[in-house]
């Protein structure tokens, strides 16, 4: 019982964090507590958001996932590109951007199960190329998407914000995480996730076609980081060329926060969600305290340093509780 | 359990520490958000000292903040959004990227939230959301450059003795082709480059580099190419490949068009020892900076680089706040503000009314 007490009290840790942080700012920022600001804690996070979802899976196998970012700027380039420079309707390039994070998501997989590359290198690799590659194809020219109220800016709308202001990307980043939700606890894809990461080999002898699998890991979280790309772009509506890269690292901190082990084996999406949402807080809060930015990047390296600490208090009670 | 507790009570005292650097807000004094496009060169950071004396003189309080690199598009806008929702009496913006905070400017316009523009502003801004723009003319300074380069005899010398079958190449380097501010930059110094030349060599001079600025010449022969730079990021690192690959073609005159490229070029020449003119490897090329800084300061002054082009960061600074308290005093102010732009050498830079425009 006393045991059991424990864990639970792990489990809530980080969203008490989270209410804490809300409360703390909510009290010492500038007009902190106020729609204006809960807005832009949910805007500032789509794309973090899906980054997370997707690698949430990834690093339950065990795995890592570096490429999430430039993934996601190559694809919102491509998309842009061609919206610009090709003249596709709108639908299209939406459709792009995910077909091309998705097929950069499934190299990783080939690289890592089928020709069994550490994650790390496979992904450190599609990274940088996945950067180059959108400098290439756009001749390293900034792509805009349209912008509200221009004939295509429908896409804005229907994914970020009503015309009256309404953030509706909110309910697709909710509805999606659903989806992921019932994706990891409920089907054979989550099932083996879960088994590929806490001990691959005897996933192995258990039957489990292992490189197939996780190839789809990969390409789901490739899908994700096309899913991030649309929304990236209809939020910021600029995509400059060769950016990207430390964008991967807001999606991995979000996980790790949200107390997925980095081993593998274990994790939950409902701690990644609650982590990207103590970034989020974090930085919107330091921002309405008046402090400039390298103050926001300081405390969420703190707070991911505090998380892995937790992550590490973690699996020696649950080495404690194995014996 | 403790332990917890231990790494709980750490993160909370580490965020509550926030709360004594936090500049204090009085209701009373108005408050003027700027949010800049950088922070890493010097020229900012005098930017924010002439805002702040502004701030002083006219009893305002004022926030300054920009993203950590010129690339973070994302960063800005969420610091946008997030000065939007401290309600402030004014904001002084330099936009990354108009479209990005078009938008913004909107929302602000609905607010009754005047923006002034600051710096290289909010080009192609919608309409009647920019009260007012303090910066500097951008294309009269490349063009500044221009003529000071074709001005130095051995440069004109060049010029006037290339050939198709001896071109010579003219470079800018620009750390990107984005900014308003250095787009106009590579726009003036190209167009008054193209100029010149065209006239001592007609038909002869063609632009190349890159698709924006690109030209073939007249003819169809080339005795002056002038070639357009863009580094593949603003990372001092892909300036410094831009600034190698640019020598690599053997230039007569280069003219960097920010302290991004400048720095590059500095860093692909041993921070300028190569451009001595007596001893250095490139003791011929002839090298035209902008804004100043400590290492571009030195250069100048050894004579590695021939001289540079520099705005007025501190009125630039100043001009903004003081056009946000006249606008919400209900003055009139000029859609734009010229805050000027000068060339000085190793011979000017100490008259005090450059010396005063420099920073280390």
């Amino acid at each position: 019982m006393e045991k059991n007490k424990k864990f639970n009290f792990t489990k809530i840790l980080a969203p008490i964090v989270l209410v804490l942080l809300y409360l703390f700012f909510s009290i010492f920022g500038r007009n902190f507590f106020s729609d204006d600001y809960l807005i832009n804690i949910l805007d500032g996070s789509y794309y973090i958001g899906f980054m997370a979802i997707g690698v949430t899976f990834v690093i339950i196998t065990g795995g890592i996932d570096l490429s999430l970012g430039t993934t996601m700027m190559c694809a919102a380039l491509l998309g842009g590109a061609a919206f610009n420079s090709w003249h596709w309707p709108m639908i299209w390039c939406l459709l792009l951007v995910v077909f091309v994070a998705t097929a950069i998501g499934f190299l990783n997989g080939v690289l890592v199960a089928y020709l069994n590359l550490p994650p790390f290198i496979a992904t450190l690799g599609t990274q940088m190329m996945g950067m180059g590659f959108g400098a290439i194809l756009t001749r390293v020219q900034t792509m805009r998407y349209p912008t509200f109220g221009t004939p295509e800016g429908w896409f804005k709308n229907f994914f970020y914000k009503t015309t009256a202001g309404f953030p509706v990307g909110i309910f697709w980043l909710f509805g999606f995480f659903l989806i992921a939700l019932i994706l990891l606890s409920k089907t054979k894809f989550g099932r083996y996730t879960f088994a590929i990461g806490s001990n691959r080999e005897a996933a192995r002898l258990s039957g489990i076609k292992i490189n197939p699998w996780l190839t789809g890991v990969y390409t789901f979280c490739g899908f994700c980081c096309g899913l991030a790309g649309i929304f990236y772009a209809a939020v910021y509506t600029s995509i400059i060329p060769s950016t990207g890269n430390g964008m991967e690292l807001l999606g991995i901190a979000g996980v790790v926060i949200g107390g997925t082990s980095m081993a593998g084996g274990t994790g939950t999406l409902v701690g990644t969600l609650i982590g990207v949402y103590i970034m989020s807080v974090l930085k919107q809060g330091l921002m309405s305290m008046g402090l400039q930015s390298h103050w926001q990047t300081f405390f969420t390296g703190v707070v991911v340093i505090g998380a892995v600490l937790l992550d590490q208090y973690r699996l020696k009670q649950g080495a404690k509780v194995k014996k | 359990m403790k332990k917890l507790l231990v790494v709980v009570s750490v993160l909370l005292i580490l965020v509550s520490l926030s709360a004594f650097v936090a500049p204090a807000v009085a209701a009373d004094t108005p408050y003027i958000a700027m949010i800049s496009k950088g922070f890493q060169h010097k020229f900012w950071q005098t930017v924010q000292a002439g805002a702040q004396a502004a701030a002083e003189k006219y009893g305002v309080k004022i926030t300054f903040d920009g993203p950590p690199s010129e690339s973070d598009i994302s960063v800005q806008v969420d610091m946008l959004n997030a000065a939007m929702a401290n309600n402030p009496a004014a904001l002084c913006l330099a936009a990354l990227d108009t479209e990005s905070v078009t938008e913004q400017l909107n929302t602000c316009k609905e607010k009754g939230i005047p923006v002034i523009g600051f710096d290289s502003g909010v080009p192609n801004a919608p309409e009647g959301s920019i009260i007012s723009t303090a910066s500097t003319d951008n294309e009269a300074a490349g063009a500044l450059a221009a003529d000071q380069m074709a001005g130095i005899e051995k440069v004109m010398a060049a010029i006037t003795g290339a050939t198709k079958d001896a071109p010579i190449v003219l470079s800018v380097i620009s750390q990107d082709a984005t900014s308003a501010s250095i787009t106009g930059r590579t726009t003036g110094f190209v167009n008054r480059m193209y100029e010149i030349c065209n006239e001592k060599q007609p038909g002869l001079v063609a632009v190349t580099g890159h698709d924006k600025w690109k030209k073939a010449s007249e003819s169809g022969d080339v005795a002056i190419e002038i070639l357009v730079s863009i580094a593949a990021s603003t990372s001092v690192t892909d300036c410094q490949t831009a600034a190698q690959a640019v020598i690599q073609r053997g230039p007569v005159g280069i003219f960097c068009t920010n302290s991004g490229s400048v720095d590059g070029m500095l860093s692909a020449t041993a921070d300028g020892s190569d451009l001595d003119r007596e001893k250095g490897r490139y003791k011929d090329l002839v090298v035209i900076g902008f804004d100043s800084g400590a290492t571009l300061l030195n250069a100048v002054r050894n004579q590695w680089f021939h001289g540079a082009v520099t705005q007025d960061p501190y009125m630039i600074g100043f001009y903004a706040v003081e056009l946000a308290v006249k606008t919400l005093n209900g003055e009139k102010v000029d859609p734009i503000v010229d805050t000027g732009c000068q060339y000085y050498t190793y011979q000017n830079m100490d008259d005090p009314a450059i010396a005063a425009l420099l920073y280390e």
